[in-house]
């Protein structure tokens, strides 16, 4: 008679996020993200020499023997895509969950005290008024141009959305009668905001969430396109995309391969964050 | 009944929603009549499916909802069979509706005079034969200066004048019958008292018929001619107002009645209140018989087995019971004595003390020139509690008494004076709406739980005492895993009592809690609410704007008008001889549930609360007193001074320079 159920409940909550994947969309998003992780893990595999591998054949295009064709080095270029994917899905599976621990705990800061949130989101503006490519710039300057800053890059992107979200979930939870309640017994402002805010702000920012990914991906491609990207010859398919664009009327594959696994990724976080979106709504 | 026709006759409706848990039936075989010019209420908790019955007339019920059976003939013509597009000149020319609550029935970004010509162009007007007509719409429900204020937003209205516009409204295709739903419940009682006033006089003089849907005997006791009470789904009983409040034929309707806390009554303290046990049904799971009969001390066996039909008692007073078709009549329904209250042991100090406390809700957001203005929400009030004594504070929306209760919760900040809470001593808060105090997600145990971790009650112990928490307050301990959509209101609000009391509180802010509940279960908490303060020897700050229900909880009352104490003292003093111009029209304005003081002489406020961003100088009350200023233009000490509170003779404490000239029941 004394367990608690609440190990039930929890259990509850995640069937209904387990629901997401029930649904066609959250079906083929998932499925499609799986097998593109499992590809990115078998490149090793894939292309034991490694992506920089180079062969006398250049610029040739699709054939049995390359099936995206050479680059202009030599180089095979669906190694370079499965190489390239594994550095995108490793920065984004990343940057992305520490984008989203930051900017909630910069959102909830508010509960502390006013005038830290009203700093934090002051702070939040800032990052927002940068356009990404310049907050690239700044970090490629500070850090040097590389995966780190890729990544920095990618988790100041992302504070202002979460941290915003996070803020409106405060406020809009923080006034309401239980979390008075809780707050008049003495309760702490920790267990208040773990126990009544935070669940209630769940569903909106994993969507949120699932939605940055796909943003990610196209920040890191639009950094690539400017060489602020990852340093070469490791390949990114946002930087392959980039050279691969000045041979798009020769040999279109070389775009073409890059092109199409990075809009998979794309759609396959689309239609996760549709899925969870609907299972949210459904509750 | 009247000889005439009349407008409006339903018969053997019966409305259902098909869900997919199976078939709601809201509405079971519903008849009555609606006589040209007359005020007829219906009245019902919630569930009881009188607000389906309204939408149903209209042809507006809701999918998945359906009328499946009866017939509904306006003026001789049945309005179920109606193609849509045939009812629509009905709705709106003919019929004219007004909501409850008039914030969301307008549209924040068309001017009052803009909507009340649409209502009128829909059905064929000229836009300029409209606008005027507009004006004298709003002339007739009482706008002053409407023609300056015609073409002013909804925002810039208060409560009760919006009221007036979405009446103003409805009258526009001079309608032949208005159905107001729950028309005056988000008012206060002076609002209401003009609203109510409004809708009488539009009935003379339109000769306009009114169906009245309502929670509230006293409303329909001061405004119908005669009445419908519906209970899950059902008639239960229907008549005149002076026959069915003089003898109520149906259990339901007499207890209902007995279970109301008056005005009057002298036995405060003496005694609990007389309650209904248990709560309305789920429309969803009607019992198979007569829906009252789970809670009914007479029912019989047949009650389970059938739903009785309405017995016709005297010409227009029918009834469906079983018990008391066979001639029984229905017993007094016991108030059970209150045990003694002990006092005069322990520590008598006050509880709590509130010295000269102001409250700044102005939110504190800097301007481009500066710091805002203050607005104080409450502005030099003191007051006392003692342990084992209820307190009352009474006051209209907006009069702060809900900032002075969070200020002493510790939610709102103090900007001067002081709140002493004797040592040792905590205080907790009850909310108004139990639903929104319990978290959805959280069972009852994880709720209770979390006080009980507050005070420092180990883990081990905490299953024990939320059990016998749960008991105190009349719930058991199979109750403690659910969540809190699995209860009722009557026992969320339970619930919330009970997570306040595992605090182990010496004094209880109660803030409204029995406002949000239905009228039968209202008793119930108040009982409840009445006996753990004598056996816990509990002090209550109780908020409410119901003053009988204060008058039976409390011993001392204050009220509270725009931020200041207008009047303290004992509550039999207060109440018996009030000094102070406001305590009396507030008294005045409370509808009776009792016919026969419709008639009695009334002080109705004019206008609304000023707002305490820009107080009015002096006596805070002189923009509405009618023994004030706008009266005697002579007392102009009233504009100079704000009256400071001074012992009156009969003990009370009175904000008045002329107190005591104004009293109950003379205008």
């Amino acid at each position: 008679m004394s367990t608690p159920p609440t190990a039930k409940r929890r259990n509850q909550t995640l069937l209904r996020y387990a629901r997401a994947f029930r649904s066609p969309r959250g079906i083929i998003g998932a499925g499609t993200l799986l097998a593109l992780v499992v590809v990115a893990l078998a490149a090793p595999l894939i292309g034991p020499g490694g992506y920089d591998q180079q062969t006398s054949q250049t610029l040739v295009g699709a054939s049995g023997q390359h099936l995206f064709g050479t680059d202009e080095l030599g180089r095979d270029i669906l190694v370079r895509t499965v190489y390239g994917l594994r550095t995108d899905l490793s920065l984004i599976l990343t940057a992305v969950p520490v984008s989203l621990v930051i900017g909630t705990l910069m959102g909830l800061s508010g509960a502390v005290s006013k005038a830290l949130g009203a700093l934090t989101q002051r702070l939040l503006d800032i990052i927002l008024g940068f356009p990404g490519l310049v907050l690239g710039v700044i970090i490629v300057m500070i850090i040097g141009q590389g995966w780190w800053a890729l990544f920095f890059a990618l988790v100041f992107a992302g504070l202002p959305g979460f941290g915003r979200m996070a803020r409106a979930g405060l406020l809009s939870e923080q006034d309401r009668d239980y979390v008075l309640a809780a707050r008049v017994l003495g309760v702490s402002t920790g267990r208040r905001i773990r126990r009544h805010i935070l669940p209630n702000i769940v569903d909106p920012l994993l969507v949120q969430t699932a939605i940055f990914m796909v943003v990610a991906i196209f920040i890191e491609a639009g950094l690539s396109i400017v060489g602020l990207g990852i340093e070469p010859p490791a390949p990114s398919l946002g930087a392959m995309l980039n050279v691969g664009a000045r041979y798009a009327t020769t040999h279109p594959s070389y775009v073409l391969g890059p092109g199409m696994v990075l809009l998979l990724l794309a759609l396959s976080f689309t239609l996760l964050s549709d899925a969870l979106n609907e299972a949210a709504i459904k509750r | 009944m009247t000889a005439e026709a009349p407008l409006l006759r339903v018969a053997g409706l019966r409305t259902e929603f098909h869900t997919a848990e199976g078939v709601v039936r809201a509405v079971d075989d519903v008849s009555f009549d609606i006589a040209p010019g007359e005020i007829l209420g219906i009245v019902g908790e919630s569930g009881s499916g009188k607000s389906v019955t309204a939408r149903s007339i209209l042809g507006m019920v809701h999918e998945p909802g359906r009328v499946v059976a009866g017939q509904i003939s306006y003026r001789g013509r049945d309005l179920r069979t109606l193609p849509p597009k045939a009812m629509r000149p009905i709705r709106g020319r003919e019929i004219g509706l007004v909501f409850q609550d008039p914030q969301s029935a307008l549209n924040p970004v068309m001017t009052v005079r803009d909507q009340i010509s649409e209502a009128l162009t829909v059905h064929g007007m000229g836009r300029a034969a409209a606008r005027e007509r507009a004006l004298e719409l709003l002339e007739q429900v009482g706008i002053p200066d409407a023609r300056r204020r015609a073409d002013d937003y909804p925002h810039q209205f208060s409560g009760g004048m919006r009221q007036r516009v979405v009446i103003a409204i409805a009258l526009a295709n001079n309608p032949s019958l208005l159905i107001a739903d729950e028309p005056t419940t988000a008012l206060d009682v002076t609002i209401q008292a003009q609203i109510l006033r409004l809708l009488g006089r539009l009935r003379h003089e339109l000769g306009v018929a009114v169906l009245m849907i309502t929670h509230d005997m006293g409303v329909v006791a001061e405004t119908c001619d005669r009445l419908v009470v519906m209970y899950g789904g059902r008639v239960l009983e229907r008549g005149t107002v002076e026959d069915v409040f003089r003898a109520p034929k149906s259990p339901y309707t007499h207890d209902l009645l007995a279970a109301m806390p008056r005005l009057s009554s002298d036995s405060a303290g003496a005694r609990r209140l007389p309650s209904i046990p248990g709560a309305p049904p789920d429309p969803a799971h009607l019992p198979p018989g007569c829906p009252f009969e789970p809670r009914c001390r007479l029912a019989v066996d047949a009650c389970a087995e059938k739903m009785p039909s309405l017995t016709v008692f005297s010409v227009d007073h029918a009834a469906a019971c079983h018990v008391t078709a066979g001639g029984a009549s229905i017993p007094v329904l016991d108030s059970p004595p209150a045990p003694p209250r002990r006092r005069a042991e322990g520590d008598r100090r006050p509880i709590l003390e509130v010295t000269d406390l102001r409250i700044n809700v102005a939110n504190g957001r800097r301007g481009l020139w500066g710091r805002q203005d203050p607005v104080y929400a409450v502005d030099g009030v003191s007051l006392q509690v003692h342990p084992g004594e209820t307190l009352g504070l009474v006051g209209e929306s907006g009069c702060g008494k809900s900032t002075l209760a969070r200020a002493i919760v510790g939610i709102n900040e103090p900007a001067s004076g002081a709140i002493t809470v004797r040592t040792g001593g905590a205080v907790q808060y009850v909310f108004q709406d139990p639903s929104a105090s319990l978290n959805p997600r959280r069972t009852i145990r994880e709720s209770i739980d979390e006080g009980l971790e507050a005070i420092g009650v180990p883990a081990a112990e905490r299953y024990d005492e939320s059990v016998r928490l749960l008991e105190r307050v009349g719930l058991n301990a199979r109750h403690l895993e659910r969540l809190p959509y699995a209860f009722s209101g009557g026992q969320r609000q339970r619930v919330g009592i009970a997570r306040a009391l595992a605090a182990k509180p010496e004094l209880l802010v109660l803030d409204e809690p029995v406002s949000a509940l239905d009228v039968s279960i209202q008793a119930q908490i108040i009982n409840l609410l009445e006996s753990l303060r004598d056996e816990l020897d509990l002090g209550y700050l109780f908020i409410a704007h119901d003053l009988s229900v204060v008058r039976h909880l409390s011993d001392r009352i204050a009220v509270m008008y725009l931020g200041g104490i207008v009047e303290t003292g004992e509550v039999a003093t207060v109440y018996g001889d009030p000094r102070h111009p406001y305590t009396a029209a507030l008294l005045a304005s409370s509808p009776h549930p009792d016919p026969a003081a419709k008639h009695r002489e009334r002080i109705v406020l004019t206008g609304d609360l000023p707002s305490p961003k820009n107080p009015p100088s002096g006596c805070r009350f002189r923009t509405r007193c009618p023994i004030g200023p706008i009266v005697h233009s002579d007392r102009t000490i009233c504009i100079e001074q704000r009256p400071a509170l001074r012992p009156a003779p009969n003990g009370a404490h009175v904000a008045c320079h002329f107190p005591g000239e104004l009293r109950n029941g003379e205008a």
